[in-house]
């Protein structure tokens, strides 16, 4: 068991050794979402974020991934949107400027597709998030991490009172995001 | 001889009419209110109207094309040209104005759903530029519609009470029979 023990140990070592810190291309990389309004489907996103993503491309199960948004840089699509957006009712950025994503576990699907479980802090309330991810080796050597999360909106507290029915702005929220691994 | 146009050409003028003002009425309503989840309900709603002029337009045509009423009856010649410039505007503004507006919220990223059922493809990207254009085109346009739509009212009532002629009658039969 002692032997067991250390064996693992070792293999972490050895899985820490070979596992990067990747830079992120931000400039080619982008975090939206898109939410009803009126059943129309708008586009959305956050300008500002940063992303943390150690892993090891042979062994990505092993990794690490954390997002950092900041809140205030919300795109809804439309200037009063943002204003709006901002505000108490929604996502109450001065008391709640950032919000973060924390990976646990990481599940291998299929060759380049995972499950990266985790934990999505926004507005100050903690919900484990589920994010299916691909991983695309690009050209240069660099890595593509793409993928989509379904949120809703009401177990965050995000759009609350008169803002709270659903048939005019949806509780469903479809995250997207692109992020490119520079070499 | 009918006096009159049959009753779905005459429904879905008034029908259009209801629609435009209502349309107008919100936009005017819609221009001083800050953002609300009731500001979203009459924009959407604002839209759904412009949208339906629109979609009843080719019926319209269709209906006024074949109706058996000969419009030139009881014109003169001039009026006859006058009618058709003015009526041949209306029908271009009638397609004009929705179309803008829809080419507003397409280049504004905002689609129309109708009525929160049927997506209507978006006509051009994404453009903020584009939006502020077509905005301030569907606004334009829309003021040149409600002009000429009282240019028309004003000839009806002109037929109606000086000239006493049936021209108004076609329309509004019903002022008819209450004589």
């Amino acid at each position: 068991m002692k032997n067991f023990a250390s064996l693992v140990v070792l293999l972490l070592i050895a899985t820490s050794v070979w596992a990067k810190d990747w830079q992120v291309d931000y400039s080619n990389s982008q975090i939206g979402f898109v939410i009803k309004q009126m059943n129309v489907p708008v586009e959305g996103g956050f300008s500002r974020y940063g992303v943390k993503a150690v892993f090891d491309p042979a062994k990505p199960e092993n990794g690490l991934f954390t997002v950092e948004l900041d809140i205030a840089s919300i795109d809804t699509g439309s200037e009063e949107g943002n204003g709006e957006a901002k505000r108490p009712a929604w996502f109450d950025t001065a008391r709640y400027p950032t919000a973060r994503f924390v990976s646990k576990s990481i599940r291998r699907d299929a060759a380049g597709r995972f499950t990266v479980n985790g934990e999505l802090t926004l507005k100050g309330r903690t919900a484990p998030l589920s994010v299916p991810v691909i991983l695309t080796p690009q050209r240069t050597g660099g890595w593509l991490v793409s993928g989509r999360a379904a949120l809703k909106r009401s177990q965050f507290d995000i759009g609350g009172g008169e803002w709270a029915d659903p048939s005019v702005v949806a509780d469903d929220i479809d995250a997207r995001f692109k992020l490119l691994l520079k070499p | 001889m009918p006096t009159s146009y049959r009753w779905p050409v005459i429904g879905l003028h008034w029908l259009t009419l209801l629609l435009i003002v209502a349309a107008y009425v919100l936009a005017s309503l819609l221009e001083d209110m800050t953002l609300s989840p009731l500001k979203l309900k009459l924009y959407a709603w604002h839209k759904w109207l412009g949208m339906s002029v629109l979609f009843l337009l080719p019926l319209r045509v269709l209906l006024r094309v074949l109706d058996p009423l000969d419009h030139r009856a009881e014109l003169t010649e001039m009026e006859v040209k006058m009618s058709a410039a003015v009526h041949g505007l209306l029908y271009l503004l009638l397609i004009a104005v929705p179309v803008l507006g829809w080419l507003h919220s397409s280049a504004a990223g905002f689609s129309v759903v109708w009525f929160g059922v049927l997506p209507i493809p978006d006509l051009v990207g994404k453009d903020k530029m584009l939006a502020d254009i077509f905005k301030e085109l569907h606004e334009g346009s829309v003021n040149l519609l409600v002009f000429l739509a009282v240019v028309h009212a004003a000839a009806a009532i002109y037929h109606h009470h000086i000239r006493r002629d049936g021209v108004l009658i076609r329309m509004v039969p019903w002022l008819r029979k209450k004589a």
